[in-house]
């Protein structure tokens, strides 16, 4: 189409957007609240993910040695580990676990008096130096395994898939309530798109007897249920915005404080894309209004 | 130019509304159509104007078929004509220069090209000074010479009218039909619908009488 005549359909879609102010405004706050809505689910989604990933990997992996290591080859073991350059490693000799047990059983500890000999094997404790997600700390602890000179590995499995579960969970739930969210803004929009049509249907009829197009005829509304999509996403990113940097700064520290990391942001890129994801709420939902509207 | 073949519509459970109707209009005639209310003038219209499809029968304009017309074809069709009803139809949030410059825009033109072929219609309509007016605060017979001059402004070849003094003091009934018959002297083809009869013994031209959907004259 030639740019005067799109110009004039992106002028008439702002004055028609401009006369029906309350309807418009209506739609625009609710695809606002929903971009708001998905945005912190996404943002809350990748917090958990943060969070699950550094309690994952607090856990440290112990490989059981055979008891008849001795610590030099406990420590060459060891050497051969911290070479891959990922991990910290710390060998623990059998008198030191039993010191360490002795300590965790407190009052109970007598009950060890009666032993002969020292029952623990030599163990190393294995810490990756950067904190690593469920599945990649489940790859580590079979290759570590795989060592010769190890016997059992201990890497918390049941608190790892339990976490991972949570996080399947989560992501799941995220998913569905974002789809019900953006789901609900697009009835919005075609609901505010069509009223919009049902005023404007002499319009739209005198349009047609006049010789517009389906395509010429549609585009204003088209325009609109875009405008409307992006000043929503407008109000979201700005809701987001604003909420990192009146309320986060106080939750930051706590964040800090349990995961040794900070709390996702909201990037310029992620801000242009729920700009572009509002306008295509609001495209796709006056599309549906319209298309129902253009048998004159 | 406008050419009718055995032409039938029946809506569900309902007489005919047209029944075999046959009819060949001219290139630069005009023509009545004239009969009582539901004699079937108003759906003839909307057939030439493709608001409808004939139940059978044939319909020509210019020699194209309006049965092979696609629906995406209509709209340019519909550019080579020029329709005007009892009712006016204009927009009441538009200007009187705009509800003229309206048939252009959805052809492309630029603003300023509307502007000047706007302009020159009310000029010749007589209401090159009322263009800045809501229609709201036209009388009726200036409504319809601005729809008039809007059906005009794309210099179709086809006029159709229905009823176009249906709504108006007779005192003003000359000067618009006069808009129309002015048209018709620059080589428009003119199709009046009307059930008026005092017009017709007025202004001799062709007439079509229509009765329970069937034509009962031509002459």
């Amino acid at each position: 189409m030639i740019a005067h005549v799109v110009w004039r359909l992106w002028r008439r879609a702002a004055v028609n957007l401009w006369r029906a102010r309350l309807p418009s405004l209506v739609s625009v706050f609710t695809i606002g609240l929903a971009l708001f809505i998905g945005a912190s689910f996404v943002l809350g989604l990748f917090t958990a993910r943060t969070l699950l990933t550094s309690w994952g990997a607090q856990d440290n992996i112990t490989l059981y040695l055979d008891p008849q290591t001795t610590e030099s080859q406990a420590l060459a073991l060891s050497q051969q580990i911290q070479a891959r350059g990922d991990l910290e490693v710390q060998y623990v000799d059998p008198a030191a676990a039993l010191r360490r047990l002795r300590s965790d059983l407190g009052e109970l500890a007598s009950a060890l008096d009666g032993l002969t000999r020292n029952p623990l094997p030599p163990s190393l404790e294995v810490k990756p130096r950067v904190p690593l997600a469920v599945p990649a700390v489940r790859v580590l602890a079979a290759e570590l395994g795989q060592l010769g000179g190890v016997r059992d590995v201990e890497y918390g499995r049941e608190w790892l898939d339990k976490l991972e579960a949570l996080g399947r969970g989560l992501r799941a739930f995220g998913a569905g309530a974002l789809l019900a969210v953006i789901g609900a803004a697009l009835l919005v929009v075609a609901n505010t798109i069509r009223l919009a049509v049902y005023a404007r249907r002499d319009e739209i009829e005198i349009m047609k007897l006049v010789g517009a197009t389906d395509r010429y005829v549609r585009a204003p509304f088209l325009m609109e249920g875009a405008l409307q999509g992006l000043l929503g996403a407008a109000i979201a990113v700005g809701a987001v915005f604003a909420a990192q940097q009146w309320l986060l700064p106080r939750a930051t520290q706590a964040f800090v404080y349990a995961t040794g990391i900070g709390p996702p942001h909201l990037l310029p890129l992620h801000a242009a894309a729920l700009l572009a994801g509002g306008a295509l709420v609001g495209l796709v939902g006056s599309w549906i209004a319209v298309a129902r509207f253009l048998k004159i | 130019m406008i050419q009718l073949f055995h032409v039938k519509k029946v809506y569900p459970g309902d007489p005919p509304v047209l029944d075999d109707i046959t009819l060949r209009v001219q290139k630069g005639e005009f023509i009545w159509l004239t009969g009582p209310s539901g004699a079937g003038k108003s759906t003839l219209l909307r057939l030439l104007f493709c608001a409808e499809k004939p139940t059978s029968g044939r319909i020509l304009i210019g020699g194209k078929n309006l049965g092979r017309l696609s629906q995406s074809g209509v709209p340019y069709l519909r550019r080579n004509l020029g329709i005007v009803f009892q009712d006016f139809k204009l927009l009441d949030n538009r200007t009187v220069l705009e509800n003229v410059g309206y048939a252009l825009e959805v052809l492309g033109a630029s603003d300023a090209e509307i502007r000047e072929r706007a302009r020159k219609r009310l000029e010749q309509v007589g209401l090159s000074h009322k263009a800045g007016s809501l229609p709201r605060r036209l009388s009726g017979g200036e409504q319809q010479r601005v729809a008039i001059a809007r059906a005009l402004v794309n210099e179709p070849t086809i006029l159709l009218a229905d009823e176009p003094t249906g709504n108006l003091d007779p005192s003003l009934t000359d000067s618009i039909l006069q808009l129309l018959f002015d048209a018709n002297a620059r080589g428009t083809t003119v199709v009046v619908a009307t059930h008026d009869r005092t017009l017709l013994q007025r202004w001799h031209r062709r007439t079509v009488g229509l009765e329970r959907g069937k034509v009962v004259f031509d002459a």
